[in-house]
């Protein structure tokens, strides 16, 4: 036989399961929340192990006033294929045997004689960027002796400051 | 107080200690994702990297020279620094040096909207 005493009693005790269990859950995630703005702690390390790479590849070996790695893949716009897997295996060094998964697409930005700015692709790994990928770009600085597309008189074929930009992000 | 009883007080105070914790928890939530987004503007904002790389090829453009005006490398390279500083770095630098005798000086200022920089330098 039911009978319908006691309904308040009933309600109260809903409430006040309800009430404790959002209290735990609260409590429990608020030890351990993750802001939309934690994120910069993730792209931050990847901008600094980008830019850290990119160093090294721009400094000559042994500091000798020879080119360095990266002045010579621009100048020949990586005719030799050397650009992807000397960054890839500085970007994906672990400490352990296994590998770090980081993708890269590298331009050379570069002035036109006549003033315009102009990019060139320069390399990638092999993983093309579909949009939504959270990609950090890091770049540096390179002087290079070489005649750009632009511009075909030998005078042209001077000293010129370009930029290596490269996208990055870990797939 | 006709016909009201007063023998659940507890009940009560308890709800009321009970829905102001809940208010203060959500406003902590609510405080630190905005913290959190902040810290991340900031930090992604400050353009080390950019302005440590641009002083190392502006300093290294100082030590250049025209080769007497068949390929102007200096002038070149310095043209593209500020070129493309302003494309695609958003960031305004002007610069100029000058040698004389074994020294070299110079002068770097650097903007992008977020910080500005100014730098004399001299060469040993």
């Amino acid at each position: 036989m039911v009978n319908d005493r006691g309904q308040l009693y009933t309600i109260e005790g809903i409430a006040a399961g309800l009430i404790m269990l959002l209290t735990a859950f609260i409590v429990v995630n608020s030890t351990s929340v993750y802001t939309p703005g934690d994120t910069h702690i993730s792209d931050w390390q990847l901008e600094v192990l980008g830019g850290d790479a990119l160093n090294m590849m721009n400094t000559a070996p042994n500091i000798t006033i020879g080119k360095s790695p990266l002045q010579t893949i621009v100048e020949t716009d990586d005719a030799g294929k050397s650009f992807q897997p000397m960054f890839l295996s500085l970007i994906n060094n672990k400490t352990g045997p296994d590998r770090d998964h980081i993708q890269y697409m590298a331009n050379v930005t570069y002035r036109e004689s006549g003033g315009a700015v102009n990019s060139t692709f320069l390399s990638d790994s092999g993983r093309q960027l579909y949009g939504g990928e959270h990609a950090v770009r890091v770049s540096d600085w390179v002087i290079v002796e070489k005649r750009f597309p632009d511009c075909h008189f030998s005078s042209c074929s001077g000293k010129h400051a370009v930029l290596v930009e490269v996208l990055l992000w870990r797939d | 107080m006709a016909g009201l009883k007063d023998d659940a007080q507890w009940i009560v105070l308890m709800g009321f200690i009970v829905s102001f914790s809940l208010f203060f928890i959500a406003i902590v939530l609510n405080q630190s994702t905005v913290v959190g987004q902040t810290t991340a503007e900031a930090v992604l904002e400050f353009p080390k990297n950019d302005l440590r790389e641009v002083r190392d090829v502006v300093i290294q453009s100082a030590y250049m020279n025209d080769e007497g005006g068949l390929f102007n490398n200096k002038t070149n390279v310095q043209n593209d620094i500020r070129t493309l500083s302003l494309s695609r770095q958003n960031a305004v630098v002007s610069f100029s040096n000058t040698t004389s005798g074994s020294f070299t000086y110079g002068e770097i200022h650097y903007n992008n909207g977020v910080m500005a920089y100014s730098e004399s330098w001299t060469s040993h």
